[in-house]
């Protein structure tokens, strides 16, 4: 087992995106601190790692409960006394409707999944953070937070709203020496994108992306790893976008 | 090492940030072509890299001049027989109101920051297009996006410079070739104290929420992240690097 440096969260870490970024963190050395609603996927991604030599630990919650965000903020710090970075990649959309077929549970359903979850993690790492005089939090926005996209008016309000709220976020604690940053991917083949759109919908996509391809999964994970690493380190508030030039900031 | 056997062109790399990112993309393993008007700068430099070990060239260049750009291509063909990353880092910043700034000015700022980059990125397309692999990296401003008093010819040079960075991402991306922009804010460099006092320069920190000005080798780390195979599906995009400066 490698010696690990650093401590990294890793919200949404059972699945597509996310899972990506705890193998890709962990093979840069963090110990990594899954954390998903899916427990028992957690726990797999947490064997591949510990498999591959890296150190893990799942955490099975729902990432927009107040409660359980804490006590899963209060343990890592108990075990480890330190948080070093955060990925809040949790999040995503269930709806594709027009809006007056969405109902206000179904707006405040997406826009908890999204923007609450990211800010109850920063609120508990926040001081930790500072504590510390150090610390990287990167925040997932979306291409469709800055374009929009119809059908999906929730969605691109809370991935837009997580945008402003990281720069604010990156301003309060700049003086601190946190940094908090924006990864903002395009298009990305997770098996939950796979598994619902057909063949005609993805080749749609393709012609409308420079590259002319959709994003591994591992392609996001390298902006994530750069935005908490050394090589970033006068860049805060910034968003990255990873999307083969689908949207040109 | 992240840009093993890759070769690398750097313009303006004498001094400044040029200078840093030469080093820097050395220290990762690349072949550095210290290209610079300033043949003694670029000669320093390209010694510099080779006594730390790894492979370089100093070319004495003016970005500029189409000829002068020419001749960098066949010096690095010749020596190095390929190029996988260009950054086009060259620039030049004298400051002048509009209202006294002549023709000539003008225009030698903008043919050598922007037309320096349409030179030497058209010099080096068809060997990246052949490869279908490649990185150009622009150094533009946020001068670019936020102008500045007595820099109407740099801001038009740096805002020219996204410009061209996204058309030039559209028309590579179908290769895998990607093209982005860093943007600095002020830098500890020579560049700012042609107008500025040590006291102002360094004063800026205040608008800066990271609470200092950008360093030169605070650069690097987006450079060569964009350089590298970990940008694979980057193109297209502006980093800004300015501690928090400017947010985008």
């Amino acid at each position: 087992m490698r010696n690990v440096n650093s401590v990294a969260i890793v919200t949404g870490g059972a699945n597509g995106i996310g899972r990506a970024v705890a193998l890709r963190l962990a093979a840069a050395n963090f110990l990594v601190e899954l954390v998903d609603l899916e427990k028992d996927k957690a726990e797999k991604v947490k064997t591949e790692i510990v498999t591959a030599g890296g150190q893990a630990e799942a955490y099975g919650i729902d990432a927009t409960d107040e409660r359980q965000v804490k006590i899963v903020i209060a343990d890592v710090t108990r075990r480890h006394g330190r948080v070093d970075a955060i990925a809040n990649i949790a999040g995503g959309t269930v709806y594709l409707k027009r809006i007056e077929e969405l109902t206000w549970e179904e707006w405040k359903a997406d826009l908890d999944r999204n923007l609450k979850a990211t800010f109850l993690f920063c609120r508990e790492v926040a001081p930790i953070m500072i504590g510390q005089g150090n610390g990287r939090i990167v925040n997932t926005a979306s291409n469709y937070g800055l374009t929009g996209s119809a059908l999906r008016t929730p969605y691109s309000a809370a991935k837009a709203a997580i945008i402003g709220f990281s720069k604010s976020l990156a301003l309060e604690l700049a003086p601190f020496g946190v940094a908090v940053n924006i990864i903002a991917p395009g298009p990305t083949d997770t098996p939950r994108v796979l598994a619902k759109s057909t063949v005609e919908a993805r080749q749609r996509w393709r012609d409308r992306i420079p590259m002319q391809r959709t994003a591994q999964p591992a392609e996001i994970a390298e902006g994530v790893a750069f935005l908490v690493g050394p090589e970033s380190g006068y860049m805060t508030g910034q968003t990255l976008h990873v999307n083969g030039g689908l949207v040109m900031s | 090492m992240k840009l093993k056997d890759k070769v690398a062109i750097v313009t303006g790399a004498g001094q400044g940030i040029g200078r840093a990112i030469a080093l820097g993309l050395a220290r990762e393993g690349a072949s550095v072509v210290a290209a610079d008007i300033n043949e003694q700068q670029a000669k320093a430099v390209a010694a510099e890299i080779e006594k730390a070990g790894s492979p370089s060239i100093a070319c004495q260049t003016d970005v500029s001049k189409t000829d002068s750009v020419e001749k960098l291509e066949v010096q690095v063909l010749q020596h190095f027989g390929r190029v996988d990353i260009l950054v086009n880092n060259a620039g030049i910043y004298p400051v002048c109101p509009v209202t006294e700034m002549t023709k000539e000015i003008w225009d030698r700022v903008v043919d050598t920051n922007l037309g320096g980059n349409f030179n030497c990125s058209r010099a080096v397309v068809p060997h990246m297009r052949s490869a279908k692999a490649g990185r150009i990296i622009c150094v533009s401003s946020t001068v670019g996006y936020k102008g500045a008093k007595n820099g109407a010819h740099y801001a038009a040079s740096k805002a020219g410079i996204i410009g061209f960075v996204k058309a030039l991402a559209w028309e590579l991306a179908p290769d895998q070739i990607t093209v982005n922009a860093i943007c600095p804010g002020i830098t500890d460099t020579a560049q700012p104290r042609g107008h500025r006092s040590e006291e102002e320069l360094f004063s800026q920190a205040q608008n800066i929420p990271m609470g200092r000005i950008g360093r030169p080798e605070d650069m690097v780390g987006p450079v060569v992240f964009l350089a590298g195979d970990a940008a694979s599906y980057i193109t297209g995009q502006a980093l800004m690097v300015t501690g928090g400066g400017f947010m985008f």
